[in-house]
């Protein structure tokens, strides 16, 4: 291969598909229930252990671990969200202490049935593109299902099965003298998008290490794609996404890797100060 | 304290009245022992201080597991004086401010009559200044920085306490520089996660290479809360190097490898800082090329590392790195030595047997130089630790060449 832009740039594109991935249960949940979910990255880290205690019983593939990881975590999600987030909901304040508690409450469990070292799965060879360029498997994969998911919810979202979450995203009260369950709606809601951490967690985990703590760092850049993106486009968080993983290759092949993240960073603060109620929000509606 | 009208303190203040006079009647009824100040307590107990929360937690519990191994061997040995040693576990968290505030509750609460650790160097020189105030002997098993001996070199009767039983960047350096003559390496890549020692040791690398002819072909830290560093896997294997030397003791040096054997499946890799010493990591790498690990000590170069590894592994359930949960084992069994050579706990009598004496340990026998630092490195006598490489069946010892 010539120059390794090209390939800085493909992983890039994956690297965005990763945050993509995080971002679309994130959004969910930011716009329908309303709340700032910190549990997000423990649930990522779920679908991760769920795919590592799979791998050591003969069932290597994360597409197999990933169905399993995100029952399991839906579960955990409604259970979360109908005991604690719901009634917590209207503290604005409370609630991300208390959902940042749970992951920290998670994280000391996973060290105490897993141990705190790090764990690996074979994450098998990459496919050899034109011109010598790596196609990483995991990171294929991590784009893929980024751009199905965030496909898939567009159309739920814009169909009539999608109604209710749209109602609720606009107006609670509407929604509930309709006759909705809005507290199910939300419980179900939260359930549904921890699923879907715990899966993209599942599917990403043979890229790199397993450990208690390795939520940490995608729900830090989830968050910042949701925020910066707005929820009102889906198609805004894929992109911004993909945006944002090329950026950060770029600068980190063209100024330095340690300075990749301040300049991701300093790029989210200008668009923030830009548009503070995100990129493709309607000026002045939100704020 | 200013109390408050209607303050929980007046309110029940005859509660806590009563309270204070159960109190000095229980000790009055069992006051301490004439004289107990003087004697040695039942139980001889040693400070251990290491992360086990944080994102060295990993490296931590590992390194109070192998504490844990030495004391019960020193007990099964008899103890000190016929007195059993137990630990006193301090979580610094690797954070330097709590390593402090741990080692001084290990020293004025917990008694404790030596200190072994920390574990980050930032972490160890900021528990020096609490081992050299309170006069405790500190052995410090891994931090590597130069600093803690350039201390007890330029202030030696300030920080006298401190004996550094891992290698020091200069000597880790030494080791490294002649494994890669030792395997006709002309370029090297040095990368790793961008904290101190990583640092300091790829400049010190490149001292000691540069007149052997090899030379670094590229050099990158990455940060450890960014996960990035798919580009630093791709400008290292685009640098063209012999070997790519990979400096991060975390969990990243295994997605670092996994990204660099996708760009360069045919490019060699040592590891230095331990993580990939773990044999459960290794069986999930590619080793379509030479995957080699640094360490002080594996099964198999004595009887003593062989004995140890099989020892931490029917208790742990995993083999040793061979580094953080193999150096603190020696530590322990040093002081607890020296304690035994010296008949006495007594920091000032101990100081100079440890300055004088061998020690035997996992890794081999132990002395120490002028500045209180273990001799390590390829000279006559020095420690030389192993560097092993991981093949489908175990890994094999392939440096220093028998």
């Amino acid at each position: 291969m010539a120059s390794p832009l090209p390939q800085v740039l493909l992983d890039g594109l994956f690297a965005g598909g990763t945050y993509a991935l995080m971002a679309a249960g994130m959004a969910l949940i930011l716009g329908v229930v309303k709340v700032i979910n910190l549990s997000h990255g423990a649930f990522f880290t779920l679908g991760a252990y769920v795919a590592y205690a799979l791998a050591g019983r003969g069932v290597g593939s994360p597409l197999a671990a990933a169905p399993l990881a995100a029952v399991i975590a839906f579960a955990f999600g409604v259970f979360l969200g109908k005991s604690f987030v719901n009634p917590v909901r209207s503290h604005p304040f409370a609630l991300p202490v208390g959902t940042l508690a749970c992951a920290l409450l998670f994280e000391q469990a996973a060290q105490l049935v897993w141990g705190p070292h790090p764990l690996s799965i074979e994450a098998g060879a990459p496919w050899i593109g034109p011109g010598g360029l790596v196609v990483r498997r995991w990171g294929a994969v991590a784009f893929l299902s980024s751009a199905a998911l965030l496909g898939c919810l567009k159309r739920v979202l814009s169909s009539r099965p999608g109604l209710p979450l749209r109602l609720i995203a606009e107006d609670e009260e509407i929604a509930g003298s309709l006759g909705m369950d809005v507290e199910a709606i939300r419980y179900l809601t939260f359930g549904a998008a921890c699923a879907m951490a715990a899966a993209a967690g599942a599917l990403l985990s043979p890229s790199g290490a397993v450990t208690p703590t390795m939520g940490r760092a995608p729900l830090l850049l989830s968050l910042v794609v949701v925020i910066v993106a707005g929820m009102e486009s889906v198609a805004a968080i894929f992109l911004l996404s993909i945006g944002l993983g090329v950026f950060g290759n770029a600068c980190a092949w063209l100024l330095s890797p340690q300075w990749s993240y301040v300049a991701l960073l300093a790029a989210v603060c200008l668009l923030l100060a830009a548009r503070p109620a995100g990129i493709v929000a309607t000026a002045g509606r939100r704020d | 304290m200013t109390v408050n009208r209607g303050s929980p303190f007046r309110r029940h203040r005859p509660l806590f009245g009563t309270a204070a006079l159960a109190l000095s009647l229980f000790f009055s009824a069992f006051p301490p022992a004439p004289g107990a100040a003087a004697e040695l307590p039942d139980t001889l107990t040693i400070g251990v201080l290491a992360p086990l929360s944080g994102p060295y937690a990993a490296g931590g519990t590992s390194f109070v597991q192998a504490a844990t191994l030495a004391v019960e061997q020193a007990n099964a040995e008899g103890g000190v004086f016929g007195r059993r040693v137990t630990i006193a576990v301090g979580d610094t968290q690797g954070r330097v401010d709590v390593a402090k505030s741990e080692a001084l509750r290990l020293v004025s609460r917990e008694k404790v009559s030596g200190l072994v650790g920390a574990y980050l160097s930032e972490e160890t020189v900021g528990v020096m200044e609490v081992a050299a105030a309170h006069r405790k002997v500190l052995l410090v098993p891994v931090a590597a920085t130069a600093e803690i001996t350039d201390l007890v070199r330029r202030e030696y009767a300030r920080y006298r306490y401190v004996f550094r039983v891992g290698y020091s960047l200069p000597q880790w350096a030494e080791m490294i520089a002649a494994f890669l003559s030792d395997r006709k390496v002309r370029r090297y890549a040095f990368v790793g996660a961008g904290i101190r020692w990583n640092l300091e040791l790829g400049e010190t690398l490149e001292r000691f290479a540069v007149p052997k002819g090899i030379s670094p072909s590229y050099s990158a830290w990455y940060s450890p809360g960014n996960p990035a560093f798919d580009t630093v896997a791709v400008a290292a294997a685009a640098s063209s190097p012999d070997i790519v030397i990979l400096a991060d003791p975390g969990r990243n040096s295994v997605s670092f490898l996994k990204r660099l054997r996708e760009s360069a499946p045919a490019l060699p890799v040592l590891s230095v800082g331990g993580a990939l010493g773990d044999a459960r990591l290794a069986a999930s790498v590619p080793l379509s090329a030479p995957v080699y690990v640094q360490a002080a000590a594996w099964r198999g170069v004595s009887t003593a590392a062989t004995a140890y590894v099989d020892r931490y592994e029917r208790r742990y359930g995993a083999t040793p790195v061979g580094y953080s949960d193999t150096l603190p084992y020696d530590a322990v069994t040093v002081l607890v030595a020296a304690w035994r050579k010296a008949g006495t706990v007594e920091s000032d009598a101990v100081v100079p047997v440890l300055e004088r004496g061998t020690f035997p340990g996992v890794a081999g026998e132990y002395r120490f130089d002028p500045d209180h630092q273990a001799r390590w490195g390829t000279g006559p006598g020095a420690l030389r630790g192993s560097i092993v490489r991981w093949e489908p069946g175990g890994a094999r010892i392939v440096y220093p060449p028998r």
